[in-house]
């Protein structure tokens, strides 16, 4: 494809491309060699995806922005995972291909180069949101400022020695609040924004629940159960400029508060299925009835919003624990892995019901979240232990069941969970130990992953660094360490031989039948459509 | 018995079973339909009840059914003993199929008497929906059988004679290993239909399974229901077989009727819905008949069998009931489900089954 655009510059002696596996991937110094070779792998993947998706991410790098015309097609779904990691290696390489721009005839710097070329990638506005597959970011003009912002902050944190494989993976990072407002987002969202970035909103359940009221006040969201929070105030609030139907503006208004969460914090796999759902209900809703007065959409919308809220996660908790109940027996040792919201309220339901069984809470650092899990247990009268992650294979041999939340169930069958989760569940299946995953149907996405690396989130690593012996820490000056890295992730993946059954709202299912879940709920949708 | 009409449903459902040849789940499916009939009701909802109450009349029913191990109930006095018959999971299946078959579109009409007529015509439409699912299981199962084949067969099963009857009929040069099947022995009853229908087949001890797994070319079990995740509830045993068969790297089909895929997830042995609290159990010895608990003495146990007249041994009878009838095979032990639907790996299952109910 267009070839001016992806000049690596060869000559220089740091940019070679490494000639061996060890030399790529094993050799500890030289970083700088290494990140280039991240760049340059980049650059190839890059050139295989669509121009659809260059044009939208990678502005800032075309000299001549008409070389990628977006045929409205929304970007590839999987192109979501690697976009952050190309605007970070794209940044690497404008840094070095400075002199090459400035003769492309931009300016030397980075920033500007990106503002200039944001205008002409902003005019073909893409068709997308109401194509049957809309993508999250699929509004180049609208992303523009966040791609920058990401890019800055990608350059900083390149310094800090983040191994090569690992550059794609999310980067935590404080949100914007000062700019907030000049990008028009509504303040539900920037409020939704600081809690999830401070993780003081956690869970998936939570999260995309939250994100949908919030989005439901300017039409806008994050997290999931608070991402359809907050995407549900958005669009109570919003108020269309004059000359625009809400169903059409609505669209374009939610897109800088998506980009905006995506900005903050990686978004959950449930919740990007989840603003799925409400893009291709807010076109829905313009096919099925184009005469539909503004009020009358917004209504409409607000309503799918809670109804989802309730149906998908309300009721199919409660549902959960039904199910579940079933499964909890008289004399059973329970061991659980830090905390879901749907595994919590399943034990406190099991007790309620009078059954006598045991709980080992098993929890892990930084985060601790097992910690708040515990004390509702203890304080519901639950006999309860309580481990690190380290104490595991100990405590396992008593266990009966291990019961385990789900942040989302890919198509493969495999759990994406907790970092640790994996752990867990292995060692339990093999001690033949049932594993039972308790997950609403919401989370099932359509997508595979086989190992964990792909699709991730690292969280920030001085997490891991802090312990309470202070000064005497050997990795307080980490920072420093040429050869040393710190790895904060949040996510693990765990195969489906690991995982017995499936709780769902729906039934107890083995988690091979997931794509069929999906499926049908898919087809429902669109069967509802017609 | 609360009935409709005068209509005795579980009456019917002992009558049915009365053909040696009638599965459980068609059983129900017979009795139930045979109820609707002869229903009263006069409005939907009533009538929707009263099929309810009738398939728990039959589940209750099925739970006392003694089949084909009465002879050890003769110990039994006044009450019943409850114990775990392995028909249960399979009129488990059969109703659950039935109600939702049945009830599906139920909603879609307002008149009482052109839905009941519609129930009723559905009810036609199952029936002869599983008259031909046996044969069409047998006959996809029957195509795996290999000239010069030896093959294991767990104890007996309805659908698994008639796989091997096609298989011999179609030519196929094959011999049959048939294990005894205890309690119930009634492996003893196979070999004797298949020597007669001109098959080779011998019979082996439970415990010489092992022994023979070396020699044998593949496993084929029964099943007295399909579970979600693709694993077999079937006659005590066969997960032993299946143990065997995977460690010697056999293959091992399970061939059923997709009638009897139930919505129930074991996750262990002792998570069937059908166990009761007598099952191998130290502790709740005095649950058992009179005769068999532990305060009996040895006398008084004497005495009472010299009194009653048994042609069983109280030791024997002691094991049996308070044994499991049925075992559960988890899914990563089956090669394969020979069903009516095709061959479906077990994972399969769980999407026919989500089609199904969802």
């Amino acid at each position: 494809m267009s070839q001016p655009q992806d000049i690596p510059p060869r000559g220089s002696p740091r940019d070679n491309p490494v000639g061996s596996y060890e030399e790529q991937w094993l050799l500890g110094n030289s970083k700088q060699a290494r990140r280039t070779s991240v760049a340059e792998t980049d650059d190839k993947n890059r050139t295989s995806q669509s121009t659809a998706t260059s044009t939208g991410k990678k502005g800032p790098k075309q000299p001549k922005p008409q070389t990628g015309p977006p045929n409205g097609v929304p970007p590839p779904k999987a192109a979501q995972g690697m976009t952050k990691a190309e605007r970070r290696a794209i940044q690497e390489r404008q840094r070095m291909e400075k002199e090459a721009r400035v003769a492309a005839g931009l300016p030397g710097s980075a920033k500007k180069a990106a503002e200039q070329l944001s205008n002409p990638g902003a005019s073909p506005r893409p068709a997308s949101l109401a194509s049957p597959n809309p993508s999250i970011t699929s509004s180049p003009s609208l992303t523009k400022p966040a791609v920058e912002q990401v890019s800055k902050k990608a350059k900083a944190k390149t310094v800090e020695g983040v191994s090569p494989w690992l550059m794609h993976l999310e980067i935590p990072r404080k949100p914007e609040t000062s700019s907030a407002g000049s990008k028009g987002l509504h303040p539900a969202m920037v409020t939704f924004g600081l809690w999830i970035s401070e993780y003081k909103i956690l869970g998936s359940n939570l999260r995309c629940a939250a994100m949908l009221e919030t989005f439901k006040q300017a039409c806008l969201s994050n997290s999931f159960l608070q991402s359809l929070t907050v995407i549900a105030q958005i669009i109570k609030d919003h108020r269309p400029p004059e000359a625009e139907s809400f169903a059409r503006h609505i669209q374009k208004h939610l897109d800088p508060h998506i980009a905006y969460l995506l900005n903050i914090r990686p978004m959950s796999l449930s919740m990007r299925e989840c603003i799925r759902w409400i893009k291709k209900e807010i076109s829905d809703i313009v096919e099925t009835n184009p005469t539909l007065e503004d009020e009358g959409v917004r209504h409409r919308l607000i309503e799918r919003i809670d109804h989802f809220i309730r149906d998908r996660i309300t009721l199919a908790d409660q549902l959960i624990v039904k199910n579940g109940l079933e499964k909890i027996q008289d004399g059973d040792v329970v061991l659980t892995y830090a905390k879901s919201t749907v595994v919590q309220k399943l034990l406190l339901e099991a007790k309620a019901n009078g059954k006598q069984f045991r709980v080992i809470v098993v929890d892990s650092r930084p985060r601790l979240e097992g910690k708040t899990l515990l004390a509702r247990l203890v304080k519901a009268g639950i006999d309860c232990t309580y481990v690190m992650i380290s104490a595991l294979s100990f405590v396992m041999r008593d266990v009966s069941k291990v019961i385990l939340g789900a942040h989302a169930l890919l198509s493969n069958g495999a759990m994406y969970s907790r970092v640790g989760t994996s752990l867990v569940a292995m060692s339990a299946k093999d001690l033949h130990i049932p594993v039972i995953v308790c997950c609403e149907t919401f989370k099932f996405v359509n997508r595979t992953q086989v190992d964990s690396l792909v699709l991730n989130e690292t969280a920030d690593p001085d997490e891991l660094v802090s312990t309470p012996l202070g000064d005497k820490n050997t990795l307080v000056n980490w920072k420093q360490e040429s050869n040393l890295g710190v790895l904060n992730l949040l996510y693990d993946v765990t195969p489906s031989e690991y995982i017995t059954v499936v709780v769902t709202e729906v039934g107890l299912i083995p988690c091979t039948s997931a794509p069929v879940i999906w499926r049908e709920y898919n087809e429902e949708l669109r069967k509802r459509q017609k | 018995m609360a009935n409709s009409n005068g209509f005795d449903v579980v009456q019917t459902y002992r009558q049915i079973l009365g053909d040696p040849d009638m599965s459980t789940p068609v059983a129900t499916f017979k009795a139930l339909a045979e109820f609707m009939k002869h229903s009263s009701a006069s409005t939907m909802s009533e009538f929707m009840q009263t099929l309810d109450q009738a398939s728990q009349q039959i589940k209750a029913a099925a739970y006392a059914e003694t089949g084909s191990w009465s002879k050890y109930m003769r110990l039994t006095h006044e009450e019943p003993i409850q114990y775990q018959h392995k028909a249960q999971v399979a009129a488990l299946a059969g109703m659950d199929l039935f109600l939702r078959f049945v009830a599906r579109n139920s909603h879609d009409i307002l008149d009482f008497e052109t839905c009941k007529q519609n129930l009723i015509d559905r009810s036609e439409l199952i029936l002869q929906k599983a008259a031909v699912a046996r044969d069409r299981a047998a006959a996809t199962g029957a195509q795996f059988i290999r000239d010069n084949g030896l093959v294991l067969v767990h104890a007996y099963s309805r659908v698994l004679m008639r796989l091997l009857m096609i298989a011999g009929k179609t030519g196929k040069r094959f011999r049959v290993l048939v294990t005894e099947g205890r309690p119930t022995t009634e492996g003893e009853r196979a070999v004797r239909e298949l020597t007669e229908a001109g098959i080779e087949a011998q019979g082996v001890l439970d415990s010489a399974v092992a022994y023979i797994m070396n020699k044998v070319d593949m496993v084929l079990v029964g099943a007295e229901g399909v579970v979600e995740n693709g694993g077999v509830i079937n006659q005590i045993g066969s997960y032993q077989v299946a143990l065997v068969a995977k460690a010697h790297g056999k293959p091992l089909y399970a061939v059923a009727e997709s009638y009897k895929f139930v919505r129930l997830f074991p996750l262990s042995q002792y998570d069937l819905p059908t166990k009761t609290p007598r099952l191998l159990n130290f502790a709740d010895k005095n649950l058992m008949h009179p005769l068999l608990s532990a305060q009996t003495s040895q006398r008084q146990r004497e005495e009472s069998t010299s009194s009653v007249d048994l042609d069983v041994d109280v030791s024997l009878a002691d094991f049996v009931l308070s044994n499991p009838s049925v075992d559960y095979t988890p899914p990563e032990y089956i090669t394969l489900l020979l069903t009516d639907l095709g061959n479906l790996t077990p994972s399969g299952v769980s999407d026919e089954l989500i089609k199904l109910y969802l």
